[in-house]
């Protein structure tokens, strides 16, 4: 399937000596949307210009901190805690989720029991209780059964800060994944394992390569909003005294008084951070999406060619472009 | 005589309360073209799923190739087959889809390749091989790369049929290959069956399809109401129905 643009119409009959010119019409003026616009912008300018031009704040600081070693230190352990507890959440999340369609109803009770408890009890909760489990839990005993094989440690010795954050957040972030998993499983088409099943695929075969690489379309867009979400929630771990992007920025402010400016570096690294992961989330659901819609989206860089490029071109920007047929692994031309 | 392929004897399939199979009776023979046909609710459906273990009888004796189909016998007890012989047994029946369900998020080659490479383990050169002998067989060699969402409903459904036999088969099965097709494209799919049965395939055909069962089945079977009315050779049995609801059914599909 090689055919560009145009080539929906029957090669027997050219497009060209039928079809009549493109209609040049003079278009309807819409006044109020220019009033509409104005009005808008404006107040956001007066908005944005009382908050910026505040007599006390300081964008000199801020510029200093921006880039502060301390900051930078910090962002990148947001950067670790979301990941590791984002692979927790995922890992731990697809399990919940098998279990919770087993046919074992003591299997099933069990995921349905974890995710009432971890979804119903505050994050925040959570990360201050494996933060203090050593008040409780003074010793961990670690040993192999029927051996005298034995480990002890102290909890506090085990279970650090970083690990208690990590667990608190990644602990609470499989019950909401694993919700997210059974609802991609749930939506993929009986039909589908009735076939595998019919080609004598066993059960965990169909999961893993019929069943959960269609979910996938399903699973990715809210896995995405959670991973952004967990970005900005891991700013909990503070209650741990975990060294990230919101504890740095408080230890600082805390010593320089400076707490708007702090405030501003640390949520332009948020917004940095959520803005990259926004991105790679589009990649990634086009990468899930081959083979269930003919035509691809055009990416962000594509839209934005296409706009500098053919913004005066109807046929690439408007309802007229014949829908191109979509050959796999390759580039939409433009 | 030789062992029939598929042997029914008083089968009964209950979905909770309703009694969907009631006592069928079948005999298929090596290399004979089966076709049922019937109202929709008559149990045609859940006869071949039964066949196909994908679901459980619940009296009665069902054996493919003189084995029991989901249970096993030894001494005078019978036990219920574990998943992993059910799956192996599965392997050895085609079964091709009224709804095709090719799988979305494989091109039609990998579609053929899938099950043979992971359910038999057999080398991925010669599985691709074979793929696109049969892609050419189903006359669809120049879609080995494309989506099932890029084919017409007849082109699916004959790579369905490709990755059906593509197991290697010794019985297909096929439930309304043609019934969700526009009519135009019903052709090329019953040429494609046509050619399997004369190549000598133990097939089961539910259709609507009169002609195709007059002219390429060896029997012809009418069920309702989850038993079978009535059965024989399919011209006889079109010509001449002996019962009522066989020929208020002929009457309406012919």
């Amino acid at each position: 399937m090689s055919t560009g643009p145009g080539a929906i119409s029957d090669p027997a009959f050219p497009a060209s000596s039928r079809r009549p010119d493109a209609i040049k019409a003079i278009p309807v003026r819409h006044p109020w949307r220019w009033v509409a616009a104005v009005v808008v912008l404006a107040f956001a300018a007066a908005v944005i210009y009382t908050f910026a031009a505040a007599p006390g704040l300081q964008w000199s600081v801020v510029g200093t901190f921006l880039f502060y070693p301390e900051i930078l230190r910090g962002v990148l352990v947001t950067l670790e805690l979301t990941a590791i507890a984002m692979l927790i959440g995922v890992v731990l999340g697809v399990i919940l989720a098998v279990m919770r369609l087993s046919a074992n109803p003591v299997v099933s009770s069990v995921s349905w029991f974890y995710i009432w408890f971890f979804r119903g009890t505050p994050v925040l909760v959570q990360i201050f209780f494996w933060f203090e489990i050593g008040s409780i839990l003074p010793y961990i005993h670690i040993g192999i059964p029927f051996t005298s094989l034995m480990w002890i440690g102290t909890t506090n010795q085990i279970v650090t800060p970083f690990l208690a954050a990590i667990l608190g957040l990644g602990l609470n972030e499989a019950a909401y994944m694993s919700e997210i998993v059974r609802a991609g499983i749930i939506s993929v088409d009986t039909g589908q394992t009735e076939a595998a099943q019919a080609l004598g695929m066993t059960r965990v075969l169909v999961m893993r390569r019929i069943v959960l690489p269609q979910a996938m379309r399903v699973i990715i867009p809210p896995t995405g909003n959670e991973t952004i979400s967990m970005l900005k929630t891991s700013s909990l771990a503070y209650i741990a005294t975990v060294g990230e992007l919101f504890f740095i920025q408080k230890e600082i402010s805390n010593f320089n008084y400076d707490i708007i400016e702090l405030a501003i570096v640390a949520s332009i690294w948020y917004l940095a951070m959520t803005s990259v992961l926004t991105f790679g989330q589009y990649y990634l659901e086009r990468y899930f999406a081959r083979g269930a819609s003919r035509q691809l989206p055009p990416t962000p860089l594509q839209r934005f060619r296409r706009l500098l490029f053919h913004a005066h071109d109807p046929v690439a920007m408007g309802p007229f472009e014949p829908p191109p047929v979509y050959a796999p692994h390759e580039e939409r031309r433009l | 005589m030789a062992t029939p392929m598929v042997l029914a004897e008083s089968v009964h399939k209950c979905y909770g309360r309703l009694e969907v199979l009631r006592g069928i009776d079948l005999t298929v023979a090596p290399r004979e073209v089966t076709c049922i046909v019937g109202p929709s609710g008559s149990g045609k459906s859940t006869l071949l799923r039964c066949i196909n273990h994908l679901e459980k009888i619940d009296a009665g004796r069902l054996s493919v190739d003189g084995e029991l189909v989901g249970y096993q016998q030894r001494g005078d007890k019978i036990y219920e087959l574990p998943d992993r012989e059910v799956c192996r047994k599965r392997a050895e029946i085609g079964m091709v889809f009224q709804r095709f369900n090719l799988f979305p998020h494989m091109t039609a080659l990998e579609n053929i390749m899938e099950a043979p490479m992971r359910v038999k383990g057999e080398p991925p050169k010669a599985v691709e091989e074979r793929g696109r002998s049969l892609l050419d067989r189903v006359g669809l060699a120049d879609k080995v790369d494309v989506y099932p969402n890029q084919l017409s409903g007849g082109q699916q459904q004959r790579v369905a049929i490709a990755r059906a036999l593509a197991m290697q088969p010794k019985l297909m099965l096929f439930d309304e290959p043609t019934s969700a097709l526009d009519p135009e494209l019903v052709g090329d799919v019953l040429d494609v069956m046509r050619g399997l049965a004369q190549d000598g395939m133990t097939m089961i055909v539910v259709t609507h399809e009169m002609g195709f069962a007059r002219e390429v089945g060896d029997s012809l079977v009418f069920m309702d109401g989850g038993v079978i009315v009535e059965s024989g050779h399919p011209r006889e049995v079109i010509a001449n129905p002996q019962h009522e609801r066989t020929k208020s059914f002929l009457s309406k599909v012919l």
